[in-house]
Parts: structure tokens; sequence; C-alpha cells
């Protein structure tokens, strides 16, 4: 048995063998083509008065001036019909305390909507701080990498959507991001996240958390206009993003964050 | 080719070049207009509708711009609007439309005014066992103008 | 009551674990098609002329195996009806966005496989029933009743041909769904190169522990004579991938403690709180220990045909259970830590729901009723008609 399944080749076997390869590679790859290319990749932005290629959107938070008081989470919730019940966030607070024990507390009860409780008295606490988390918008996106189908892209301005007629809800996504970033919309049967307000940002508005924070922790502009007030801080301050070494290349610049904070 | 193997291979072509056409009608027009996404999708995010219509609208039009321009020139003016009144885009179009009403409880200022150890220390924070004897904070302090005692 | 099942700090929206227990069931059940398919490729394309006997159903096995692969997947999505997208535009750079083509390429592969190896039966049936019997072979046959030796000789040679074919799918198959985890670096647990072959080598195991205890329920279903000589045969090469799969298994463990990066401590929680039971116990001892020294016994032990077939039989059922225990601290385990890596989760699976316990029960029943459904139309055990060649 073991001999019959050496394939003896002739040369004439081999030619043969061979043009069938390649007409079948040709053909395949005819036939991938024409699926890969549906139609022509325009060069267009979508319709109306916004260019995308005029803008490239990003974000500052920073961490010394946050308060808790997760009005931006609030105001995120009820802009962005998220199911305002259900322990889903595009955006939330997390507080840090830093116990005298050097033992670490983090929480973030309902994503910080209702305030945080000070169960902790402050004599214990060697320091403490609070960090917006939102979608980082990276670069890289690993969110967009493993969707199996497309329904969820980078626009030209650097802003990861989700196309919620197109999704099939398989939840890669979810898995996919390191942030934790994104949920499962049982509403609407897909992923959902964060659009840094694409329908506000696209007509000249701030995001809705952006515009509800009463101190300035978290800043929105555009990275493309070096006059930008997100400009001025990433050219004046120290500043990082978070888990850096995952190489997403995260476009949420944050300042004064710890060594705490993933 | 024996016959029966021929016969196999139709199908199996047949059933490829099947799938080629359905996919040719079903895949949506748009896709991959920019890139490996339904072009129109962006379309769908840029419409999705707004609900904050910001300060700056509130103050417009002879509406509320005597309340506006306390509020413009108090410490407050950093807080928006619709962070305590609600969201109010629908009350512009339709101000039969009622935004929510104010939540005033001593909880609610407390979201960014009670004491905790995470705040920064700058920010004027009070303790509520000690301070204002559990009234409204309204009762003392104009939220559209706050001072502090 | 949820607040219990957390522990530490989870990121907001990790409160739910997305992939449940159908997204285990997944992995399982194409491991058991690459592992049935690649045990009957010993015979068919290596020519291991002692696992003749349960060549033929092995590809039926993988067969019934693989009709239902995609039903915990479809059951799953959010949107089903928008399933067919994962053809239409596979997003190449998803490990995921594959599994349309390559299911349905080896899917065609097996199919073709089964219909040429059966192809003279099938004929021969057509040829010598009634009715809507005659009708249903002669479909079946496609209407091309030819069995002269130059056409089977061809049937055999295209068979082989496909077979050779059917491995490397096969692996692919399988291969690809370990890289469906081992590819997303969010997660400290799944991110790992080895996580392909791990499914893979875990896969074969599955494969072949389930033909052997198919073989050996359907010969006593049959009231035939057990062929001792098959099943030792296919017990050692479930003893050799065993040694494959512990040691790639225990190497993504050791160099995961020796490195001890950022995430050490969270995997060590995990190891020892959350999943330490299905882990050590069932998926290590019990899944690949306890089958070793049986296994290893049966190899050293002379004669004493009924003492062996309990141990392989007990063997099989092990490692049927402990590969499921792998795929489950993989699914479940990866999700119960949190990307904060400072948290844990707990899984509560729930019996009578869309994605509970039921679903999943059902969906690992329906390839055994396709499997007796086959048998039925195309008895593969050449012994039954013809008597032990």
């Amino acid at each position: 048995m073991i001999g019959e399944i050496k394939m003896k080749l002739s040369r004439r076997e081999f030619a043969r063998i061979g043009c069938r390869v390649i007409i079948g590679a040709t053909a395949g790859s005819a036939i991938i083509e024409s699926i890969v290319t549906n139609s022509v990749a325009s060069e267009d932005p979508p319709k109306g008065e916004y260019d995308w290629k005029e803008h490239l959107w990003g974000y500052v938070i920073d961490t010394r001036k946050c308060i808790g008081c997760g009005r931006c989470a609030n105001a995120c919730k009820l802009e962005n019909e998220v199911p305002f019940d259900e322990p889903v966030y595009r955006t939330w607070v997390e507080r840090y305390r830093e116990l005298k024990d050097k033992d670490v507390k983090i929480d973030s009860p309902n994503g910080g909507i209702n305030g945080f409780i000070d169960d902790v008295p402050a004599e214990e606490i060697n320091k403490a701080f609070y960090v917006p988390k939102i979608c980082n918008h990276c670069e890289n996106p690993p969110c967009v990498q493993v969707c199996p189908v497309g329904a969820t892209f980078s626009t030209e301005d650097g802003v990861v959507l989700v196309d919620y007629k197109y999704c099939i809800g398989c939840r890669y996504c979810i898995q996919g991001c390191p942030y934790g970033a994104r949920y499962f919309n049982t509403e609407k049967g897909t992923a959902d996240k964060c659009t840094w307000c694409y329908h506000r940002i696209t007509k000249g508005l701030l995001p809705a958390c952006v515009q509800a924070c009463p101190v300035g922790a978290r800043i929105f502009g555009d990275l493309k206009n070096p006059e930008s007030e997100v400009n001025k801080i990433l050219d004046k301050e120290r500043i990082n993003v978070l888990k850096p070494d995952l190489g997403t290349k995260p476009k949420v610049y944050y300042v004064g964050l710890d060594r705490e904070v993933r | 080719m024996q016959p029966h193997l021929k016969k196999a291979f139709t199908l199996l072509a047949i059933a490829i070049i099947g799938f080629i056409v359905v996919r040719s009608f079903i895949v949506p027009v748009s896709f991959g207009q920019y890139g490996w996404y339904r072009g129109d999708a962006i379309i769908d995010s840029m419409n999705f509708e707004i609900r904050h219509a910001g300060s700056a609208t509130c103050g417009e039009e002879n509406c509320h711009n005597s309340i506006y321009s306390i509020w413009i020139d108090s410490k407050h003016k950093t807080v928006n609007c619709e962070t305590c009144h609600g969201p109010s885009e629908k009350h512009v179009n339709n101000v039969r439309i009622m935004p929510e009403p104010v939540n005033d409880t001593r909880d609610f200022c407390g979201m960014c005014h009670f004491k905790s150890a995470a705040r920064p220390e700058e920010f004027p924070q009070i303790d509520p066992d000690t301070h204002g004897e559990n009234l409204r904070c309204a009762y003392c302090h104009n939220p559209h103008k706050p001072w502090f005692v | 009551m949820v607040e219990n099942l957390i522990w530490g700090y989870i990121y907001p929206n990790e409160a739910e674990i997305q992939w449940s227990i159908l997204i285990v069931l997944y992995p399982y059940i194409t491991g058991l098609v690459a592992g049935a398919f690649i045990a009957s490729s010993l015979y068919h394309v290596f020519g291991k002329k002692e696992i003749r006997p349960v060549a033929r159903f092995a590809l039926l096995t993988a067969l019934a195996f693989l009709l239902v692969a995609t039903m915990p997947l479809l059951t799953h999505l959010g949107h089903p009806e928008r399933g067919i997208e994962i053809m239409f535009t596979p997003h190449v750079t998803s490990a995921m966005s594959g599994f349309g083509y390559i299911y349905s390429f080896y899917l065609i592969i097996v199919v073709l496989e089964i219909w040429l190896s059966f192809r003279e039966d099938i004929v021969n049936k057509a040829l010598s029933s009634h009715g809507w019997k005659e009708l249903l072979y002669s479909v079946l046959a496609l209407f091309s009743f030819d069995i002269s030796e130059k056409a089977l000789h061809d049937d055999e040679k295209l068979a082989k041909r496909l077979a050779i074919i059917g491995i490397p799918s096969a692996a692919f198959l399988h291969g690809y769904v370990g890289f469906i985890f081992g590819g997303i670096k969010a997660n400290p647990w799944w991110s790992t190169p080895l996580m392909p072959i791990i499914f893979l080598m875990s896969a074969i195991v599955s494969g072949i522990a389930l033909l052997i205890l198919l073989y050996i329920v359907s010969t006593v279903f049959r009231k035939q004579k057990i062929d001792h000589n098959c099943l030792q045969s296919l017990a050692h090469y479930l003893w050799i991938f065993l040694i494959l799969d512990v040691v790639l298994e225990l190497l993504e463990i050791v160099s995961m403690k020796y490195e001890s990066l950022e995430e050490i401590d969270i995997i060590n929680r995990l190891l020892s709180e959350k999943i330490a039971t299905t882990f050590y116990g069932v998926q290590l001892t019990l899944g690949i220990f306890i089958p070793f020294v049986l296994l290893l016994l049966v190899g050293i032990i002379k004669n004493r045909e009924t003492l062996k077939l309990i141990m392989i039989s007990i063997s099989s059922i092990f490692v049927v259970i402990g590969v499921f225990a792998m795929r489950w601290n993989v699914v479940i385990g990866g999700q119960e830590i949190s990307k904060s890596l400072s948290g844990t989760m707990t899984y509560v699976p729930v019996f009578y729901s869309i994605e509970g316990v039921l679903p999943a029960i059902i969906i690992l029943i329906i390839p055994f009723i396709i499997l007796i459904v086959l048998t039925k139309i195309l008895p593969p055990w050449k012994d039954m008609d013809k008597g032990v060649e």
C-alpha cells in the first residue's frame, strides 16, 4: 500500500500536472479577484460638506484634572442610545486608590455614572486619582483586524466605526479589543462602541463626553490642525497611551498616567 | 475522465458559479467604496440623531439669554447647561418638548463637590456630614452663579 | 449576585461573558472532524492496512460532525441571517473570515472522498433495489452505473489524491480555529503561537478516541467480533499523539510561568482558583496522564484482549472528556480573566437559554443521529456483507 502512494512521475506527467497547477492558479486568482474587487475603490469622500480628508481626530485625557463626577459617561449614554440600565459603556471613569499597605483598589461602579462612594477612610489612602477611559480609536485597531466580514472599519479621519446593518454579532472584536472598549448591544444584536460622536464631530460639534466634562479633563481636536488644543498639549506635556506594548497606536493620549493604569 | 466524475465536477462547478452569481446580487453596492466595508455605513453614522444641543444654543435668539449671561461669567461656566438640565436638542427644535426636570438633590451636586480622596485637592469640595445641615445646596448657593463661603 | 462572581477590577464592559458554552463546542466538534479524518487517512494515504475496518466509518463520522459544526456558531450569532456575509465579503485579516471557505472546501473533499469510496456499493444497491430506494441510490450514483475495473481504479486514484489534499486541509481547518484564539494579543491566556498546533494535536487525539469508542459501540450493536488488531493499532496512534499533545500543552504553561511577564499574576490566579479542577484535574490528569499510562500498559501487556479492550475504552472516554475540558479551559478560561489584568469573572452556564447547556447538548446529540442515518444509507462495514477480509 505504501508503495502505491509513491506517485511515479514521468516527465510528461510532470508537465501535465504543472500545466494544471498553472491553469488552476490563474482561474482561482481570477475568481478571488472577482470577489475582492467588488467596485473600484473611490477617492471621493462621502457626500456632504464635511471633508474627511481634512481631519484626523485625536483625544487627550488629563487625569490630573478629573474629579470623577461621571457626567461624561452619563452624557454619552444619553447621546448615543447606549442601553442605560445595562452594564455596557462607551466611556467610563475608573478610580484608583493606592492604600498605605501598597494594596491598589480599582473600581468603576456603573462606569462612574452614579458617582463613587468613599468606602475607605482617607487616612488609609496613600494616593488616589480618577482615570477616564474611552475607545482609543487605535491607528492599528485589533478590532478591525479581527472582524470577519468588514462590519467595523477605520475612517479616513481616524475614527473606528461599526456598521450596525452589516455586523453579524460574532463578538470577535469584543475579544480582540485590549481595552474593553467594545460591548455587545443586545437591542441591536451587534457589537457596539464609541464613535467619538461621529454624528457630532462631522457637524463641527464636540463629542458629548467632552462637552459634558466640567473640568476640561477631556480635550478633543484635530491632529491635522497645528493650532488645535490637542496638538498644543501633545507638543508641551509628557504624554502616554494605554498598553503601548501591544502596538495598537492609540489616538487617546493621557497626561499624568500612573503605572497602575492598564 | 470517467462520466460519473465529469458529472460530479459539473455539479461542483454549477454550485460555485451559482454562489458567485448570488453573491454579486446580495453584496451591498457601496461595499468596498473606501475600504473593506460598506461605504454607506459612514453616512449612517453621520446621520445619527443629535441629543445634546450645547450651552451656546441656550443663550441664542432671546431664549434664555438673561440666565445665560449670568452663567457665562460664573465659576460654573465650564458646566454645560445639559449636564444638569438634561439633553435638550429636541427642546431646541420644539419648545413644547421640555427637557427632564433638574435633579436638585444634595447627592447630585455632591457628584462633583463631596469630599473625595481621589479628587484634585484644589477642587472645591465639602464634607456632606458637617456642611449645610442637610439642606438642598441651592438653598444657599445659586447653581448658575456659585460662590464660596 | 453578579458581584460575587467578580474578583478584583474588571473593565465595566466585561461583566458579561461573550463566548458561551456553544463556542466551546465549536472547536470541540471541528476537532473531532479533523481527528476522524486524519485517522481515516492513516489507511487511505499511509496505507495502514490494520485500520481498514474503521477507515470508511471514520469518513462518515467526520461528515456527521462536519455537518453540525456550523450550528453552534450560527446559534450564537447576534444576526444569524447575516452569517453568509463571511463568505460574501470575507475580511482577510481576520482569522475567523477563513471559516466559510475552509469549511466549504473541506466539506467538498469529505463528501467526494465518501462518494468515491462508497460508489461501488451505491451502484450495486441502485441496481439491486426497487422503488424509492432505487431512486435514492441512483441519484447518489449520479445515474452513472459504471463499476468496471477501470472506473473503480480511477476512483481509487482520485480518492487517494483527495485524501492527500484532505490531510493538510483537515490540519488547516483545525489549526486556524486555534489561531482564532492564538492571534488575540489582547488576551494573555490565548495569545501564543503554539495555540494552533496544540489545537491540532488535541483534535487528532479526540478524533481517534471518539473513533475507537464508536467502533466498539457499533461492533457490539452489530453483534460482530471486534478486530483487536485494528483497535490496538488505533490505541497506539492515540498514545503517540497524546505525547505530542501533552508536550505542547505543558510547554505553553511552562514558558508562560518561566517568562513571568506582566500577566503572570492573573494567569496564576486563573490556574489556581478559576480553572484548577478542569485544568489540572480533568484536562491533564484525567484527559492525558491516566490514558497515557493505560495505553502504555496496553502496549506492554501480551494477550489478555478483554482487559486491553476495557483499558482502551476507558482511556478513550477519558480522552474525549479531557479534550472537552481543554476547549473549555481555553475558551471560557480566557474570558474569565479581565484584560485589565487585575480581576476575574466567573462564567455560570444557563440551562434553558438559546446559548445555554440544553442547545449545547442537542447540538452534541445531532451528529450521532446523522451518523446512524448515514450508516443506514451507506453501510461502511465491509465485513457485514463479505465477512472479515
